[in-house]
């Protein structure tokens, strides 16, 4: 008898997801809204925004469980891995958020090289194409 | 015509026009009036006594044509909340009414017989002492009301409420908005108790006539004008349709509660479930929503090209108030367990009307929830704390003093002040940097103290490590002299965003600010002189009793943790007292 190849079986992630600002509008809403979002295992942030339709360069800050991964015009949340139960907060790039109220707020590293490289004391960040991942 | 200082004595009941001294000729707005406070008001004298003052005053580019965004007043003196001295500023008319006038600074001083209250009222004509006792026990939306009424041209309304009657430490000035109503609000440090301890209920500012504000030279000016008018336009924060146009200051709600920072019940966590419900996309949804007279995009004085205020309407879509702020909904709301955004306007028009604080306000508030008088989360307990206000009963009179008289009545310990000012909408265990500016500023717990500005431009930029701990007493330093500069300018601290970002902006400041002036200075110049103002107050505190060991945040930070990343406060004193060891290491 022939041996099927073992096949493991595929997984899918629940996450929670909130969009604030103009960017709701891709999961229908105006301001703001929520939605639980089936996510096949090890998918990462670019699957998921690419999963509701958002633009990259579209989207401002970024925290997956009240740790930042992303500034406005910076992409170093791109392959941050999700997992079950992960609540993931999406800004528009218009949100603010002056440095002085976020000087000292949880980071992951790769967002910490990011602005490491970039500046870490601006309010929003061009990159030169050459700079996008 | 040169500008002058319109001293005003309440004892005598006279008005003088003075040149002015050579000493403060460089300075406006903020650093005029930490100036005057510092020379003319004994440091130890108490706040209500005869020998305060309060001092008005525009910023440097206040009045001229078309400058962006420039109608802040700065109001100082000793304040009666923080024992410090005290700059507190406002939007509204007030400010570009007075500099037509010709004037750096008013400054109000002595005191009438007790029981006598004024209206003064300033014109190029000079200063009327109308009798005020008909507009005592009033709150300011009726007030405003009757003077806009009253008077002609639409006049600047600068008022205090009940509270400030009474002389209480939360008592804030108010100033009214294009539309005539009050509630721009000089809120913090209760200088409304020291506008009340001289006997002035209202002041009525007429420019008509007036002579408008020099210019030195106008190329420059306009130069620089441009520059600034640009950047602020092109800049996503602050452009038509920014952030801060379409969701006000609120638009921080959501991002700090995401980030795990939100002060919530009391400062016990960092995020609060309800926070969605009072932010500023909320209040966004519910202007369209009630289609009526409520808008974002409003500005609270003429020439704002920002217009970052809110008209809040109620289910009919009448206007309930203007404007809920950030540091508002959070203070009425996340720090009290409440998430009701109707509720919050509500208590916003109180403490307008009754001329407190909101920030201290709410933080009040809490302290009687935490001491178990009434139940976080509960609306109905947290309205009768105004109404024990404005009836004035003892209890009333305690909430009046702010937080930490309240915490005293009820025996709390976690006491979310710094130097008796409460702290506003940013957990400093999760947002350390601004513990730092909180724990040192000159004024006590202060949000606004420490506005950013690229380090580069400001020359420490290879010194620092933004991301680290040590580096966060020398940016908190160069952060608070370029607040002290922008609070001298008369722009909106707002015009922060874009000058950072664009650094055509950051010149355009310092340029329509020579350019109007005549002094000779760049960006370049625009830390030291903060420096020079940011000494001066520091000064002053030493000699009123201030040490380093008061520029220290609340104790509970440094052992209780805060969810949900369960961090205590962890700088060290060491940290902290570089911030100002340039100072006292001169006494």
């Amino acid at each position: 008898m022939k041996k099927l190849p073992h096949k493991r079986p595929s997984f899918m992630i629940t996450v929670h997801v909130t969009l604030y600002g103009d960017i709701a509008h891709y999961a229908g809403g105006k301001h703001t809204v929520s939605k639980e979002v089936q996510l096949q295992e090890d998918a990462c942030i670019k699957d998921l925004l690419r999963h509701l339709g958002v633009p990259p360069d579209e989207r401002g800050y970024l925290f997956i469980n009240a740790v930042l991964h992303d500034a406005p015009g910076l992409f170093a949340s791109r392959d941050a891995v999700l997992h079950e139960g992960d609540h993931v907060g999406i800004f528009s790039t218009t949100h603010m958020w002056p440095y002085q109220y976020r000087d000292g707020i949880r980071m992951s590293e790769t967002l910490e090289q990011a602005l490491k490289e970039h500046g870490p004391i601006r309010n929003t960040y061009r990159l030169e194409d050459t700079d996008k991942p | 015509m040169a500008k002058k200082i319109l001293r005003i004595n309440m004892s005598e009941l006279s008005a003088a026009y003075e040149d002015i001294p050579e000493k403060w000729a460089k300075w406006a707005g903020r650093g005029l009036t930490s100036a005057i406070v510092s020379d003319e008001v004994e440091p130890t004298c108490h706040p209500l006594g005869p020998n305060n003052k309060l001092v008005i005053a525009p910023g440097w580019v206040s009045g001229t044509p078309a400058a962006p965004s420039s109608g802040r007043t700065s109001f100082g003196g000793k304040s009666p909340l923080t024992g410090t001295i005290k700059e507190s500023n406002s939007g509204g008319l007030s400010s570009q009414k007075i500099a037509k006038l010709g004037l750096a600074a008013v400054i109000l001083e002595g005191n009438p017989p007790k029981g006598k209250w004024y209206t003064l009222v300033i014109t190029k004509d000079g200063v009327a002492f109308n009798d005020a006792s008909d507009l005592i026990g009033k709150g300011m939306y009726e007030v405003s009301d009757i003077l806009w009424e009253q008077y002609d041209h639409e006049p600047a309304v600068i008022g205090i409420g009940p509270v400030g009657e009474e002389k209480l430490s939360n008592a804030g000035i108010s100033v009214n908005d294009p539309e005539g109503k009050p509630g721009r609000y000089a809120g913090r440090g209760g200088l409304g108790a020291v506008m009340g301890a001289r006997g002035v209920k209202a002041i009525v500012v007429d420019d008509t006539g007036g002579p408008g504000v020099e210019i030195a030279d106008e190329d420059l000016f306009k130069q620089g004008r441009k520059k600034l008018t640009d950047a602020i336009m092109q800049h996503d924060l602050t452009k038509p349709d920014g952030a801060l146009n379409a969701y006000g200051t609120n638009v921080l709600m959501n991002i700090i509660n995401e980030a795990g920072g939100l002060p919530t019940r009391n400062f016990s966590a960092g995020q609060f479930e309800g926070a969605a419900d009072i932010s500023g996309e909320k209040i966004a949804e519910m202007v369209e929503k009630r289609d009526g007279e409520g808008m974002t995009g409003h500005k609270c004085h003429p020439g704002c090209i920002i217009q970052c205020s809110n008209i809040y309407p109620d289910e009919e879509g009448k206007a309930v108030v203007s404007v809920v702020e950030y540091e508002t909904a959070w203070t009425l709301g996340a720090n009290l367990g409440i998430s009701d955004l109707d509720y919050i306007a509500d208590m916003t028009y109180q403490c307008n009307d009754l001329g407190l604080d909101t920030i201290e306000a709410g933080n009040t508030i809490a302290m009687a929830m935490e001491g178990g008088q009434i139940e976080f989360g509960d609306k109905e307990g947290a309205r009768g704390v105004f109404d024990e206000i404005r009836e004035m009963t003892p209890l009333g009179r305690i909430y009046g003093q702010g937080v930490e008289a309240t915490a005293k009545a009820y025996g709390v310990h976690r006491v979310p002040t710094v130097k008796g000012q409460s702290m506003p909408a940013y957990e400093p265990r999760a947002i350390k940097g601004i513990g730092v500016t909180y724990a040192t500023s000159t004024m006590g717990a202060d949000h606004t103290s420490g506005y950013t500005i690229a380090p580069e431009i400001a020359g420490v930029g290879g010194d620092v490590d933004a991301l680290e701990d040590k580096g966060k007493a020398e940016l908190s330093l160069t952060f608070q002299a370029a607040t002290a500069f922008v609070d001298s300018t008369g722009y909106c601290l707002f015009i922060a965003f874009p000058i950072l970002d664009i650094e055509s902006g950051w010149e355009g400041m310092a340029e329509s600010v020579a350019g109007v002036t005549g002094m000779d200075i760049s960006g370049g110049d625009v830390i030291d002189l903060g420096k020079e103002i940011l000494k001066m107050e520091r000064k002053f505190n030493m000699r009123a009793g201030f040490t380093a060991e008061h520029d220290r945040p609340p104790e509970f930070m440094r052992y209780e943790k805060l969810p949900p990343h369960n961090v205590v406060w962890t700088l060290t004193d060491e940290e902290l007292d570089k911030v100002y060891a340039w100072v006292d290491g001169e006494e």
